[in-house]
């Protein structure tokens, strides 16, 4: 028992708390790939970062929701791989256009941050 | 932007179903087990760890939730409906709560909206602070003057004034023609509207020229009479109009709001047309009597106004009699105190009461909110372990408190308005603008303000303190959290009630005193005509007229007695003289000015027979004696006893000093009659020294054109009142008949000290029925509190009387101590009554014992109440009591 859990904890990554904002913006990207159910964004995401993002699941369905209610995303039934109905989520036009702002911005932070903390990192 | 705003909205209205969110998580937990499994777990431990992952399905779901638009508005629906849920379990609470809101707001409200208009109202003048009144004072005419031998050259010769103006009192004038009737016209400088600030809604102001020495007669009326009289028809302004005989022509209509500076009722405005020369000879040298006013310059206050007076004064000084030189002062004051100075006290204390009674409906809030939040603490002790944030805590009790708060100030602003209306239909003539008040929407405002801040402020103090966990422990709630706190504020509540109560006992004891005393005459059956005649319709003297009236009154069915007087007691104007200018003969002349003044009437003999006064010696007047050219007189006993101390009276002569124009004899006056006392100084002023003087057709340019008819009959005043005026119309169709019953006229004396005291124990009321509503609340709170208690002391063998003395005791202790403090505070503030009480002390020791006993009955009523409730409680009911 100990060695399953012990293998299963080597295997979860560390989790970092995300942001509220950085998480809407993480779910609408990894949608620009296509319609998806939560649970297939929540494993999209720890692929895509190479397991360094492993999003607290008690908080993705929420912001799904609240996305799902601000109009960026719908949501629609269907049968999912294994024959089981499941909602998926697709970006819509409003979707797309948030995204495009919220990356702007973010690249506009990060570079802003990056640029502070150049000295620090001894990057060039 | 829009879009997202619209998707919300369209979620608000259709809400997702709960069995959606479900199907959506549990899909996901079954791909997190499966995952597991694959990953080597079995069944269980794979299930185990995918809802640990997920990270708990029911915080989840409430997350999502919350998500929702409009989401938070559901949970304050759900306070609400908690809220109302629990009042109505607890209606005694909330009906307590709704109704103490209620009278502290519709009380508050209203008088503070009456007095506001009185203490603080915008004179309609233009910058009204900057306007004053001036003249001399002096003991016998309390209201400053001055004359027209000086006036003028004040005018000329002031320094701290913009300008400086005058009226010459109010009169009486006829508007004859086809409807006669009766108006007040008042006479005025060409400069009082300008220097007052107010200019006329229509027409113009008098233009120099007609306020000169035989001037064009023109007029100005007031926005009252053009609506009454003449529909406010625009045709007015420069129509001629017939007063007095004349034709005159108005030139203007004073502005809606307008007021003459000393309040009196004017309908008319006519320009004064004084002769300035003449000022020096006419009435004994001293010139007119003019009220006068004047705009301070800017800059200049009232004391440096005074004192740039004070020589012009001085100079006039000058011109008084030395021997009554010290009495005559310079006044310089403002308008708005020359307004108000009766009203001032009254307005105060009335002020004074309704803060009271706002503290004890604050107070008692307090003291229920307190008591409730006791009775909660566990509960909210239970929400709080059962993961209810702080936050939502505070807002449950904060929704029940506004809900309370507004529910409160509705009722109260209904009950304002209400009150606001009965207050102006008792309201005394007396009173300046009560008749206007409304209710004032600032006041309104400040008092739902008020009563929002006490309630949420009482009713969030218990959820502010974090819930002990020892409550929750404990099988019952402790009630000692702010036992203290309540028990104070009972006290407090006493005590104010106790004062209320005071104020108010003292003033009904005062106005029935006012009532009850006795007037020296008789009132019933008696009715008074006033008919005022025009003078320059009787070239020859009014005598003819009034004596053929009197006979033509004599034959109306009914009537037993008709007199004549020029003046009505008790109150009312009357004429005087001073006691210096009797000589009695055979007795020393008394010093100039001393002995104050004596009043004066000119009667008939049935005077005396319509008002029951008796004649304790000698005889009344005689009808021949009437006919006869001598001067007769009749003085009351206290009249009769100071001028002729050796008792002998009847027969004796008097002689009536003139001043016109200076000191010399006058006429020789024979006392038939000694008369009781009557009251003429109104109801509570000092009563004067009467002389009656018998009216005889011998002096017929004596008589004046404003003379009271007295009858006695016995047939009630709507009979006979259109026989009277067919009477008088037969004589003179243009004459106005103004008609009254004598106890109409002395009723209305009393109007403001009925209506003050009416006020007064209408507070008195309110704030006892509200401290008897907290103390009964605490008492009933701390014997359910205490019910496991009485339970375990009935078991270990106490009586039910014991249970009632330990449950009254309480209470008892707490009206004692509330009563003490109480009563302390009355006897300090009772001074304050004084001047408002008529026969009775500030300190009356029978007064303070019956309201002592009053709110000790009452109070101990309210105590014993729940005391015997808690007494009937059977003890194995009290001892399994959670």
């Amino acid at each position: 028992m100990s060695n399953v859990e012990g293998s299963v904890a080597a295997e979860m990554p560390p989790t970092t708390d995300l942001l509220q904002g950085t998480l809407d913006l993480l779910i609408l990207q990894t949608l620009t790939a296509g319609p998806m159910h939560g649970w297939g964004v929540a494993q999209r995401i720890q692929q895509v970062s190479r397991d360094a993002l492993q999003i607290g699941q008690g908080s993705l369905y929420p912001a799904l929701h609240r996305l799902e209610y601000k109009g960026w995303i719908k949501a629609e039934w269907g049968p999912s791989e294994n024959n089981r109905r499941a909602k998926f989520y697709a970006l819509t036009a409003g979707g797309r256009r948030q995204l495009a702002a919220e990356l702007k911005t973010w690249e506009r932070l990060s570079t802003a941050i990056g640029l502070v903390l150049k000295p620090a990192l001894g990057r060039d | 932007m829009v879009k997202e705003w619209w998707a919300r909205f369209k979620f608000f209205v259709a809400p997702r179903k709960a069995e959606e969110l479900d199907e959506e998580l549990w899909f996901h937990i079954e791909r997190s087990t499966a995952r597991n499994v694959a990953a080597g777990m079995n069944a269980e431990e794979a299930r185990r760890q995918a809802l640990i992952e997920l990270g708990g399905v029911e915080r989840t779901r409430e997350q999502t939730f919350e998500q929702r638009p409009g989401w938070w508005m559901g949970t304050v629906a759900q306070d609400v409906r908690y809220a109302l849920r629990g009042f109505r379990r607890n209606l005694v609470f909330t009906i307590a709560v709704i109704a103490t809101l209620a009278v502290g707001i519709g009380a508050t409200t209203a008088v503070f909206s009456v007095v506001d208009r009185i203490l603080f109202r915008p004179l309609p003048y233009a910058h009204d602070d900057r306007l004053v009144s001036v003249g001399l004072v002096q003991p016998m005419q309390r209201q400053e003057f001055t004359l027209g031998g000086f006036f003028f050259e004040w005018r000329d010769q002031q320094k701290p004034f913009e300008s400086l103006t005058f009226e010459t009192g109010y009169g009486d004038c006829n508007l004859t023609g086809a409807n006669p009737v009766h108006l007040h016209c008042v006479s005025v400088a060409q400069n009082l509207l300008p220097t007052l600030g107010a200019t006329p809604e229509a027409g113009r102001n008098f233009t120099p020229d007609e306020d000169i020495p035989n001037g064009p007669r023109v007029a100005m009326i007031t926005d009252g009479l053009w609506l009454r009289r003449y529909n406010r028809d625009a045709g007015v302004v420069d129509s001629t109009v017939d007063i007095d005989g004349h034709a005159t022509r108005i030139v203007g209509v004073l502005p809606r709001d307008f007021e003459m500076p000393r309040l009196q009722d004017a309908d008319m405005l006519r320009p004064a047309q004084i002769n300035v020369a003449e000022q020096h000879t006419v009435n004994s040298g001293i010139g007119l009597p003019l009220w006068a006013f004047a705009r301070l310059k800017p800059g200049v206050s009232l004391a440096e106004a005074k004192a740039e007076m004070n020589p012009l004064f001085l100079h006039t000084q000058q011109w008084i009699p030395a021997e009554i030189r010290k009495d005559f002062h310079l006044q310089v004051r403002s308008l708005r105190d020359l307004q108000m100075a009766d009203v001032y006290r009254a307005a105060w204390v009335l002020l004074g009461a309704v803060l009271t009674v706002l503290l004890i409906a604050c107070a008692n809030v307090a003291s229920l909110f307190s008591a409730r939040g006791a009775a909660r603490e566990r509960e909210l002790a239970v929400r709080s372990a059962l993961g209810a944030s702080w936050g939502r805590l505070i807002r449950q009790t904060l929704t029940e408190a506004v809900l309370l708060a507004m529910v409160g100030a509705a009722v109260g602003y209904g009950l304002a308005e209400i009150l606001v209306r009965v207050f102006v239909a008792i309201a005394p003539t007396g009173v300046p603008f009560l008749a206007a008040a409304r209710l004032d929407l600032r006041i309104v405002v400040f008092t739902v303000a008020l009563a929002l801040v006490c309630s949420v402020l009482f009713g969030i103090l218990p959820a502010l303190e974090k819930p002990r966990a020892q409550v929750l422990a404990a099988r019952q709630a402790r009630p000692g959290s702010q036992a203290r706190l309540r028990r104070a504020l009972v006290v407090g509540q006493i005590g104010l009630s106790v004062v209320l109560l005071s104020g108010a006992s003292l003033l009904v004891r005062s106005f029935w005193n006012m009532e009850q005393q006795s007037l020296g005459m008789q009132t019933r059956n008696v009715i008074t005509v006033h008919v005022p005649l025009n003078w320059e319709r009787y070239p020859r003297g009014t005598a003819d007229f009034y004596n053929r009236a009197e006979a033509a009154f004599r034959q109306l069915p009914g009537v037993t007695a008709v007199g004549l007087s020029n003046s009505l007691p008790p109150g009312g104007p009357h004429g005087g003289s001073r006691y210096s200018e009797l000589e009695a003969e055979g007795r020393p002349p008394t010093a100039a000015g001393a002995g104050g003044s004596v009043a004066w009437r000119q009667v008939t003999p049935d005077y005396f027979r319509v008002l029951h006064i008796p004649i304790v010696e000698g005889r009344d007047f005689s009808e021949e004696e009437r006919g006869l050219d001598q001067h007769l007189a009749i003085l009351s006993r206290d009249l009769a006893a100071r001028m002729f101390p050796d008792g002998h009276v009847v027969g004796r002569h008097i002689m009536h000093e003139l001043f016109n124009p200076y000191r010399q004899a006058g006429p020789v006056y024979t006392v038939v009659g000694v008369a009781g006392m009557v009251k003429n100084g109104g109801l509570t002023g000092e009563d004067e020294p009467e002389f009656y003087e018998l009216r005889t057709n011998g002096q017929a340019e004596y008589w004046d054109n404003r003379q009271f008819f007295i009858m006695e009959s016995s047939l009630p005043a709507s009979v006979l009142a259109p026989w009277i005026r067919a009477r008088v119309a037969q004589l003179d169709p243009t004459v106005p008949v103004e008609m009254d019953t004598m106890k109409q006229v002395v009723s209305k004396l009393a109007d403001r000290p009925r209506f003050e005291t009416a006020l007064l124990g209408f507070f008195a009321f309110c704030g006892l029925l509200m401290a008897v509503i907290g103390l009964y609340g605490v008492i009933s709170f701390v014997a359910t509190q205490r019910t496991q208690e009485i339970g375990v002391r009935m078991a270990l063998g106490a009586t039910r009387v014991d249970i009632l003395k330990l449950i009254a005791g309480e209470g008892v202790r707490l009206i004692g101590l509330g009563g003490v403090l109480g009563l302390g505070t009355a006897l300090a503030a009772a001074q304050l009554l004084k001047s408002l009480l008529f026969n009775v002390g500030p300190r009356d020791p029978a007064t303070y014992v019956v309201v002592a006993g009053l709110l000790g009955a009452v109070a101990l009523a309210a105590t014993l109440i729940p005391a015997r409730a808690a007494m009937k409680v059977e003890p194995v009911v009290a001892l399994r009591y959670e």
